[in-house]
């Protein structure tokens, strides 16, 4: 389990660890917020460039990235594709602007090519946003993070929450594994082949200890808090935070421009000049796109209307 | 105008610096639970006992105390697991602790030890208008615009996340809440500066 976790918490040495925590979570939030305006694959591809050549950059531990994107591509691409094609086929006439099927398979079932390119898409899309969050965490401390979202004028009471919860997971997780292999020593089935009621219950067993000795922990921690002065001032300074180095300075008028690009691009490609339908597509022309309101085609909504 | 003020304050809880650790110990609780805590029901749908989280903290601290643990509890959750990042499932989450978390704005004082039966009921109707509102409405609303994420698709799983989260909250949280409010009681009648440092 242990291989699994990706957080980092000893600063590297490679030029994206030295950033400063505040460029690291500017650069962090004006690259989600990229991707989730755009909706447009090509953008989408250009954009992620950036946080892959990070993730090379960092040399990290490939282990676990290349399992957490497997597991991904199992849950969100093949799991979850597939429950859209059964569940709702034609979700590309809403969202690409077209119904072309390739192969049909009774009323209810049929594949038409823009589903397939609408899942293509979507899955891009999370797959982008979710490797600008790997090269966050790989580059960034818990104390990183809250002296970064200090910058961006969070209250530092949320900022130390994040550290605080951040630095928590290997020790809850660490307990969790503890509590679970004693549990199994005395003989209590966690496995599959107990039956249902007796995994409830040997699950709420494994639950008590651990809620307690977790939340037992919440009085150490805030009185050692407490003592030094947590909470006392207004304001905080953090140890984390540097001195800018030439890659920080560089990289903060970057975010200049990139955010100016950003409201650019949506002023422009998503208010007054929108694509008629959510998501681009390279095989549908402009002036083909089968226009249909998200509503339309709800069946839920169907079954009231009877 | 007493009232009001009172009630604002309830909802915001008291942050000082137990209710902030309290709140990132109930974050990371909430994320790692959320991975592996989880009660395989049949294949790929699990009861998650990450739920019990907002329950207690909503419980000892108040609603936004609970919305910021499960907030962020969903998003490490997310860092971990290795399925993406939801921020549209994390907005619903938060949400959804914030009416779970209501507890103490109907007088529900489990720090006291006052919980009783027409809190239950109080709480359970919480839970599911809680789970109606940020699974029905929020999360698809946060899907449609990050994602462009299907609408049916979406309502599926909420149904289930629904049905889920609320089995977990009432046949757990309930016994859960009960216990603690004892403990509480239990404690109650000495003086406060016994009770609070050991």
């Amino acid at each position: 389990m242990n291989n699994r976790f990706l957080i980092n918490f000893t600063p590297g040495s490679t030029m994206m660890h030295k950033l400063t925590g505040g460029t690291k979570v500017l650069l962090f939030v004006l690259f989600t917020i990229a991707i989730i305006a755009t909706f447009d694959v090509r953008v989408i591809a250009v954009l992620s460039i950036l946080p892959i050549a990070a993730i090379i950059s960092m040399k990290p531990n490939y282990k676990p990235i290349r399992f957490m994107i497997g597991f991904m591509v199992l849950v969100v691409g093949i799991i979850g594709s597939l429950m859209l094609l059964l569940v709702s086929p034609n979700a590309g006439l809403t969202n690409v602007g077209g119904s072309t099927v390739i192969w049909r398979l009774g009323e209810n079932f049929f594949v038409t090519k823009e589903t397939l390119w609408y899942i293509f898409a979507m899955f891009v899309k999370r797959l982008a946003s979710f490797m600008v969050v790997i090269a966050f965490v790989l580059a960034t401390t818990p104390s990183e993070f809250a002296s970064g979202l200090a910058f961006l004028h969070v209250p530092y009471k949320v900022c130390t929450i994040v550290s605080l919860a951040y630095r928590t997971i290997p020790d809850i997780a660490r307990r969790y594994t503890d509590i679970k292999n004693s549990m199994q020593m005395r003989g209590v089935e966690l496995s599959k082949k107990a039956s249902l009621g007796k995994r409830l219950k040997a699950t709420a067993a494994l639950l008590v200890p651990l809620v307690v000795s977790s939340f037992g922990k919440v009085e150490v921690i805030a009185n050692a808090m407490d003592l030094r002065g947590f909470g006392r001032l207004k304001k905080r300074t953090w140890y984390s935070e540097h001195e800018l180095t030439k890659a920080d300075k560089v990289l903060r008028k970057l975010c200049i421009l990139f955010t100016i690009g950003i409201v650019a691009y949506i002023v422009w490609f998503r208010v007054i000049n929108p694509w008629p339908v959510t998501y681009w597509s390279p095989f549908i022309a402009r002036e083909d796109i089968v226009k249909v309101g998200r509503f339309e085609t709800l069946s839920i909504l169907k079954w009231f209307g009877k | 105008m007493e009232e009001k003020k009172n009630i604002g304050k309830l909802l915001l809880g008291e942050w000082n610096t137990k209710t902030i650790v309290a709140v990132a110990v109930g974050a990371a609780l909430f994320g790692v639970l959320m991975c592996y805590g989880g009660i395989p029901v049949f294949t790929n749908t699990s009861l998650t006992t990450a739920m019990l989280v907002p329950v207690i903290v909503g419980g000892l601290f108040g609603p936004l105390p609970a919305f910021v643990a499960a907030g962020v509890g969903n998003v490490i959750a997310d860092l971990i697991g290795g399925w993406g990042m939801w921020f549209d499932w994390s907005i619903g989450n938060a949400v959804m602790a914030f009416c779970v978390g209501l507890l103490p704005v109907y007088g529900a004082n489990i720090k006291e030890g006052v919980f009783e039966v027409k809190h239950m009921v109080i709480y359970a109707i919480c839970c599911i208008l809680g789970n109606v509102i940020s699974f029905g409405v929020i999360t698809p609303i946060f899907t449609v615009i990050f994602y462009g994420g299907d609408l049916e698709v979406t309502f599926i799983q909420a149904f289930a996340a629904t049905l889920g989260n609320f089995a977990v909250l009432v046949v757990v949280g309930i016994p859960v809440l009960k216990v603690l409010a004892n403990r509480y009681k239990s404690r109650s009648n000495l003086a406060q500066e016994h009770s609070d440092n050991y």
